[in-house]
């Protein structure tokens, strides 16, 4: 290299150093600021089938016209989700001043307004168990039952399952007898479908087993891959033998829906938030709902995974602090607000079940009969595995359609998280 | 770096003859080869006017019983993605980016093919080196870099961001074709006393026409389709989508409802491919009239 | 030297650096200082937005040696651009052969095989999982018959099978129109001599053609090697990255570290990675061909 070139190199690096370290330090020390009562607010929140932009900004309506002067811009994300358009937007110092769908966690924490002084949030389901490092930050309109297994009841009929299973042992026996009567017994898909089904399935037995897991774990007394291996031994199994179809993996949750409420499968393991497709879809047969099996000698029903609804954040760099914690506030407090968003979503809140589906009163049943309320998954509050864990989860329990071992599933999955902590 | 030098071939012939690979076989060959590129987009065609049920279940079908344009109708009028909203901004993009390449590129490749010395050498390897990397990723730091001079988010930034990827490519083909350009031409004119810019302006650049042509169709179709940098430049706070976020907006959410993604899909695609097909003649030699010369 | 001379210099100088400042200054800012900024923060634990990022030295490069998914995602970006290149050359090459010529005929096949080039990755991608999917077009027309699903997008080989099919099937139009480009420059003097000397179409191919078309054959091997190796588009509309992330390729992981799990230390590391084996890959090509050009320039 020439002289010229590497002195060219060092005022390239240098530079670069120099806008890396304004980027890095300099946009984000800015606090925001408690801002007008009157202007933009903008939110970004999660787009779904059931969360339509039309819905969100018709929601917020009662909103802008209780506050004149007040725009709440929805704004979509652009990447594959809020997770991905969050970090960008934080990255790019245009960060929204309201963020739907996502937790705080040790990363986002830092980057939202501390909540724990507004008094209103002490009323909001799951804050306080979502708290990080016991403050509160997310905020949310309702829970989520997460353990649950819709069915249909005309294919139990048809195989001669008169209850629905109460332990796993007889979930795999319905299994048997619902393929000898014709069905697929256990919809699933690829996409995000697998991982979380065989978590919502996992959380009751997880629990009872161990009431602590998460500290467990955290602890390094237990591991993930080895309290959840007989669970994976019995997907691999159920894959064997074609309890799940074994081709699952190129559908995505609107077909496993479909597939599973046109009547050609038995069960669908999913969250609360189904019983609205469900019911929209109108079923030919009569759908019902069990709360996830436990392993035999475990009590029934076991501790129910929830999780928290249309959880809320505001960004600490807003300029518009005062006006977006309001608009906070109205969503999960706000009667009709909160009411507009439970249905919408089929979520659950206490004092709000006057108008729930018959669906949605066994939902509510089976969380008012559940023991305890538990996390899943990367969970949140103190309950916590380390980030992208759903993600490697989700990907972990695939590689068992593709003829990867329980075992080696296992022993990946806790080298992963070994690699994280 | 001579990997990718165009070929440099004095030919005398025009156009060689056509290897004949038994007439009617080959013929009967590309046939079958044509189906196969231009099934899918039948299915696309077709499917946009059926419902799901009939997609899966007919794909192939053109009866018309089966045909509706309801679907179709509902994609035009989606909310969250206004297709001619996305093709203004689209154009407005893609003439902005290749406006400002042309004019960057030009006096700086004119440069660098008139002048000998080693450090015009080297700036023309430092900008071929640029190839290399892949946009992708490169848009990640680009994202701070932005940021540092408040134009993260915007449309000038995004604009300039696309022009520099256009750059390294550009000034390689402008400048192997410059060379190409009798020098004398530059020395009538000076000794008439015209400056730098009056020469390359108005002597040299019209000289470099299929260059130019070469150039704006590929950076027309790289602008068009880029997904990632419009994506992440953009965001989701600035309100501008390009036909290809617009797509990935809509779609996304709904990959399994055909109804949603074929109406969409082919909505996007129309306009474009007819107007390929009207040019086609002037696309296809064009790209590479300014390759082969040089 | 006369003051007029140094004037006439000083203005001299100050054209050129008016051609040369504007590309040169919008080219360092946007391209070479981001590329810096990536080495940079390749060698930092952020997260893209908190406020202090520590310098951990090479730590991040030492963990990629040890991440089974970076690495299985190299293997699958290389087995794309290996393969594709392969192909895409093969078929391009082959099919210029046989649509070179003037007539009408020739032009519209011309215009079939290119025609996809037209149209987005993105739109490619979501097009052919319509098609592909498991609940896709085809299927419903197999299942629908009583016949058995093919797994195109559900099991990893076939995934990957179906991503570079569509990639050839979307970017072969590209070199054939390359390779028509070059063949314009065959002389065809040449060939015809050959003929004359009782050559075999085959042997004036591999003898004459193909000598002379070494250096179109060189670009057309170099730039499918740098697009492939940057495929990301069709992954997230085709795949998704799955079934069980078997189709990720580095792109895709990049971007994914970087923003989705808050790790753009270790995504900006393998961006470093991917520059350089981008780089290195093309410059080894150009290299290995590089007698092959000498001796059609000769």
């Amino acid at each position: 290299m020439t002289r010229s070139v590497r002195r060219g190199f060092g005022v390239v690096l240098g530079t670069a150093i120099l806008v890396g370290a304004a980027a890095c330090g300099g946009g984000f020390s800015d606090e925001g600021s408690s801002g007008e009562s009157t202007g933009e607010v903008r939110m970004l929140v999660n787009i779904t089938p059931n969360l339509t932009k039309g819905y969100w900004e018709e929601l917020v309506k009662p909103f802008e016209e209780a506050n004149p002067g007040v725009d709440v811009k929805i704004e979509a994300p652009t990447g594959q989700g809020v997770k991905d358009s969050l970090p960008q937007l934080l990255a790019a110092g245009n960060a929204p001043d309201v963020v739907e769908t996502l937790m705080a966690d040790k990363t986002l924490a830092p980057q939202m307004l501390d909540l724990t002084d507004q008094e209103w949030t002490k009323d909001t389901p799951l804050a306080q168990e979502a708290a990080v490092d016991g403050k509160v930050y997310t905020v949310g309109v309702g829970q989520q039952a997460q353990s649950l297994v819709f069915y249909n009841k005309a294919a139990f009929a048809k195989a001669g399952i008169s209850a629905p299973p109460k332990t796993l042992d007889e979930l795999t026996a319905a299994m048997e007898k619902l393929k000898a009567a014709g069905y697929l017994p256990l919809q699933t898909a690829g996409d995000y479908v697998t991982g979380l089904q065989l978590l919502q399935l996992s959380d009751p037995s997880i629990a009872s087993a161990h009431p602590d897991w998460y500290q467990k774990v955290k602890a390094k007394e237990l591991t993930v891959g080895k309290t959840m291996l007989p669970l994976l031994q019995r997907y691999e199994s159920w894959i064997k033998n074609g309890y799940v179809d074994k081709n699952a993996l190129g559908l995505d949750d609107v077909n496993a829906q479909t597939n599973f409420l046109s009547g050609k499968s038995a069960m669908y393991i999913m969250g609360s938030w189904f019983v609205r497709t469900a019911e929209q879809a109108k079923p030919a047969f009569d759908l019902g709902v069990f709360a996830a099996p436990t392993e035999a000698g475990q009590p029934s029903p076991g501790p129910q995974g929830v999780t928290m609804a249309a959880p809320y954040m505001v960004l600490k760099s807003t300029k518009q602090r005062d006006l977006s914690v309001k608009l906070v506030q109205w969503l999960v407090t706000d009667q009709k607000a909160v009411q507009s968003q439970l249905s919408q979503d089929g979520n659950f809140r206490k004092g709000y079940t006057d108008q729930l589906s018959p669906l949605g009163k066994q939902v509510q049943d089976i969380l008012d009969q559940a023991p305890k309320h538990v996390a899943q998954g990367e969970g949140y509050g103190a309950n916590t595995l380390p980030k992208g864990f759903n993600t490697e989860w989700n990907k972990a329990v695939q590689s068992l359609y593709i003829g990867k071992r329980a075992q080696d599933v296992a022993t990946g999955i806790d080298s992963w998280i070994g690699s994280k902590s | 770096m001579s990997a990718i030098r165009m070929p440099r071939i004095r030919a005398i012939s025009v156009s060689p003859r056509p290897v004949r690979a038994k007439g009617a076989g080959r013929i009967v060959f590309l046939i079958v080869t044509s189906v196969l590129m231009l099934v899918p987009m039948y299915l696309l065609v077709v499917s946009a006017f059926k419902s799901q049920q009939d997609i899966l279940n007919h794909p192939f079908s053109l009866s018309p019983d089966l045909l509706t344009t309801q679907y179709l109708q509902k994609a035009w009028a989606n909310p969250d993605f206004d297709i001619v909203r996305g093709y203004a901004i689209t154009v407005l993009f893609v003439v902005s980016v290749n406006v400002l390449s042309v004019v960057l590129a030009g006096p700086v490749s004119y440069v660098i093919a008139r002048r000998g010395e080693r450090r015009y050498r080297l700036l023309l390897l430092l900008f071929v080196a640029g190839t290399f990397i892949p946009s992708q990723v490169l848009v990640i730091p680009v994202v701070y870099t932005l940021k540092f001079l408040g134009l993260m988010g915007t449309v000038p930034g995004f604009v300039l961001f696309e022009t520099t990827l256009t750059l390294p490519f550009s000034i390689f083909l402008y400048a192997g074709y410059i060379m190409t350009v009798p020098v004398s031409l530059d020395e009538a004119a000076a000794v008439d006393g015209a400056g730098k810019y009056r020469i390359f302006w108005s002597i040299v650049f019209p000289l470099m026409k299929p260059a130019v042509v070469t150039m704006v169709i590929l950076n027309t179709f790289s602008v068009w389709n880029d997904f990632v940098n419009p994506q992440i430049i953009l965001g989701p706070g600035s309100g501008l989508y390009t036909v290809t976020t617009g797509v990935y907006a809509a779609v996304s959410q709904y990959s399994t409802d055909y109804t949603v993604v074929f109406p969409t899909l082919l909505l996007a695609v129309a306009p474009l491919l007819v107007i390929f097909v009207l040019l086609q003649r002037h696309v296809i030699s064009g790209l590479t009239a300014g390759a082969t010369k040089g | 030297m006369s003051g007029g001379a140094a004037a006439v210099r000083l203005r001299d100088r100050l054209t050129t650096a008016g051609m040369v400042g504007p590309a040169l200054l919008l080219f360092v800012v946007m391209l070479v200082i981001p590329v810096g900024l990536s080495i940079y923060l390749s060698l930092t634990d952020w997260d893209g937005y908190s406020a202090n990022p520590a310098l951990v030295g090479l730590r991040n490069y030492a963990d990629l040696a040890a991440n089974s998914e970076a690495i299985r995602a190299g293997w699958v970006t290389l087995l794309i651009a290996g393969i594709g290149t392969v192909l895409l050359n093969l078929l391009g090459l082959g099919f210029a052969l046989l649509v070179n010529g003037a007539s009408r005929l020739n032009a519209f096949f011309r215009v079939i095989l290119f025609y996809p080039h037209v149209l987005s990755a993105l739109v490619v991608g979501f097009l052919w999982s319509a098609v592909l999917g498991t609940s896709g077009v085809v299927n419903g027309f197999l299942t629908t018959r009583g016949a058995e699903v093919l797994p195109f997008l559900s099991d990893p080989t076939w995934a990957l099978a179906s991503l570079i099919g569509v990639l050839v099937w979307a970017g072969f139009g590209v070199n054939v129109v390359l390779y028509l480009a070059g063949l314009q420059t065959v002389s065809r003097d040449l060939q015809e001599a050959a003929r004359i000397d009782g050559a075999s179409p085959r042997q004036t191919f591999l003898n004459v053609t193909l000598p002379a078309l070494a250096p179109v054959v060189t670009v057309n091997l170099v730039l499918s090697l740098v697009s492939l190796l940057k495929t990301y588009d069709l992954v997230v509309s085709l795949t998704g990255g799955g079934p069980a992330g078997s189709t990720q390729t580095a792109a895709y992981l990049i971007l994914w570290d970087s923003f989705h799990n808050n790790a753009l230390g270790v995504g900006s590391a393998q961006s470093v990675v991917l520059m350089l084996v981008t780089a290195g890959l093309a410059l080894t090509v150009a290299r290995l061909r590089s007698r092959q050009d000498q001796g059609a320039r000769a």
